[in-house]
């Protein structure tokens, strides 16, 4: 890439950051709007700098435990919607109760985890899972059920068995389905950690719920950029396996030649 | 011009110098929670007419957990409102002028509560045995625990407010107002022992009356007397507490008439100590203010120190 097409990347996404960062700092400056209700840009840096060893160490505890809870909802949501998909009779049975964690306020069963599953890293994993499941569940139901007729026939044509179709047409037919369930839970799961954080204890947040206690908007700000850049790197991580997967043969992922 | 400005004046503050043409000067008091018997004086100081002796309209608002209550008093939304002593150091000490006026707790109820069972005797023993306690993180008195008890063997938990986690965990120590949360305790028949922070040392004010300096300085007899209304109101409250918590159980039915009424009585050795007089209700020293500023820079909550004579003034 040349610097002028680095810089036509970089550009779009760059412009609309500097601006509002620059409205912001010009708006708590100038005393548009108290700083107790938005904080200056630059307070929010100034406490990421200081403060970045509790931050960091923070940020590695929320990150570890969205991952774990992820991870624990893409094993489960996975085998669950193959489950469902091998019986027509099971997916009407079940999939209204999948909803259920769609539509579940995280934030109001939180404190009956804590006593399920008793303080720290347990209710947060839990919390991260619980939040994350339905869109894995929704979107790899939607890739298995979209499996093309005339390969299917195919492999029927070919007596294959019932495991050999599904691990060898069905699931990698699903997969870019799968993925895009899992960029979405993954941000998901991050949220669903800080909330579990907020009730269960420990990472960001207990760093916001700390701040918020002592009206530290500024460091309010600091975690949750910090919450929203872990979001980014979950994102980035499943895009990276998808296009490992998926680059040599999808179109979703190839790259124009 | 002229009128754009006042029309703008009248638009953005609530001016009590602007309303001062009417018989009754309007005033509002913003609590920083809802009414309960920690608020018992300032209810009775309205119902029995003390601010409309003074010729002051004073309207009281609740407020509930986040209410903004010294950023609203500093702003000038309101002219005065309810604090905690800590919260008055810190916001000095980020450049908001607000100084307290009258201190409704002399000896901070704020506490730990604890199962009986465990034997402990102190907030030592808490903090030195092993089990969990639930405490609001990154508060000014947690931070003074944390600092006095660095080698804590107690899992410190959030806080999430109430008791059902006390009630049903033996291991569960959590913070409270002895005021509030033991009696809620013992009407569920928990057997509750508590112990103040104030016993271990760090004892700020409580439920304090605070107003923006500026406010004061050119409103000197309203504040005057919206102070002595004040106190008349706890006096009155002290003496009988019936009408002011009848009124504050329709205002806040989550506290029923026996709680109220519990809770008023428990709370009076923290607002007089025998010997004082009814004209000594409220007042503050120079002494406390200076241990509660010097605390406050030890466990790092503020940087630089407010001269402790600022943080209030004497009515």
């Amino acid at each position: 890439m040349t610097a002028r097409a680095r810089l036509a990347a970089f550009l779009p996404p760059l412009l609309p950051l500097i601006f509002s960062i620059g409205l912001a700092e010009t708006a708590v400056r100038l005393q548009w709007v108290p700083s107790y209700l938005i904080p200056a840009p630059s307070e929010v840096f100034r406490s990421l700098l200081d403060d970045r060893i509790e931050l960091g160490a923070a940020a590695w505890e929320t990150l570890s435990s969205a991952l774990v809870g992820l991870l624990l909802s893409f094993l489960a949501g996975t085998l669950f919607s193959v489950a469902l998909s091998s019986s027509d009779l099971a997916r009407r049975a079940f999939y209204p109760y999948a909803v259920f964690f769609q539509t579940v306020p995280i934030i109001s069963i939180a404190p009956l985890l804590v006593i399920w599953f008793g303080f720290g890293r347990p209710t947060v994993i839990a919390s991260a899972a619980i939040v994350s499941v339905f869109p894995i569940i929704a979107s790899t139901l939607l890739g298995l059920k979209s499996t093309e007729p005339a390969l299917l026939d195919l492999f029927k044509l070919y007596s294959a068995t019932g495991r050999q179709t599904l691990w060898m047409l069905r699931i990698p037919f699903a997969l870019p389905q799968i993925f895009s369930g899992l960029r979405i839970a993954s941000g998901l799961a991050v949220v669903g950690a800080i909330v579990g954080e907020f009730i269960g204890g420990g990472g960001l947040g207990s760093v916001v719920d700390s701040a918020r206690t002592q009206q530290r908007i500024d460091r309010v700000f600091a975690a949750v950029l910090i919450s929203s850049i872990l979001g980014l790197v979950l994102v980035g991580a499943v895009n990276f396996v998808s296009a490992l997967s998926l680059g040599h043969w999808h179109a979703s992922e190839r790259k124009p030649s | 011009m002229r009128i754009v400005f006042s029309l703008l004046a009248s638009i953005f503050l609530i001016s009590p110098a602007s309303a001062a043409q009417a018989p009754a000067v309007k005033l509002q008091l913003a609590l920083n929670w809802k009414a309960e018997p920690e608020f018992g004086g300032f209810y009775a100081a309205k119902l029995a007419g003390h601010f409309d002796k003074r010729g002051l309209g004073v309207d009281i608002t609740e407020g509930g957990a986040g209410t903004p209550v010294v950023q609203m008093v500093a702003n000038g939304k309101v002219p005065f409102g309810i604090a905690a002593g800590d919260e008055v150091v810190i916001a000095q000490a980020r450049g908001a002028d607000v100084v307290a006026l009258f201190a409704v707790y002399q000896i901070n109820p704020q506490g730990i509560m604890v199962h009986p069972e465990r034997g402990f005797k102190s907030i030592a023993d808490v903090f030195n045995s092993p089990g969990i306690l639930a405490i609001q993180s990154g508060a000014p008195y947690t931070l003074f625990l944390q600092a006095k008890f660095p080698k804590a063997r107690v899992k410190l938990v959030p806080y999430a407010g109430g008791i059902a986690q006390f009630l049903t965990d033996a291991h569960y120590s959590q913070q409270c107002f002895v005021t509030s949360e033991p009696l809620l305790a013992k009407k569920k028949s928990a057997a509750v022992e508590s112990f103040l922070i104030a016993d271990e040392g760090f004892n700020p004010y409580g439920t304090v009356v605070v107003a923006r300096r500026g406010y004061v300085e050119k409103n000197q007899k309203q504040t005057r007397d919206f102070i002595d209304a004040v106190r008349a109101g706890w006096q009155e409250y002290l003496r009988a507490p019936q009408s002011a918590n009848a009124l504050m159980v329709k205002l806040n039915p989550a506290i029923d008439t026996e709680t109220m009424k519990e809770a008023a009585d428990v709370q009076k050795p923290f607002i007089v100590s025998t010997g004082t007089q009814p004209a000594d209700l409220g007042k503050m020293t120079v002494e406390r203010w200076t241990t509660l500023t010097n605390q406050l820079q030890e466990i790092k909550l503020i940087q630089s120190k407010p001269a402790a004579a600022r943080l209030f003034q004497k009515y």
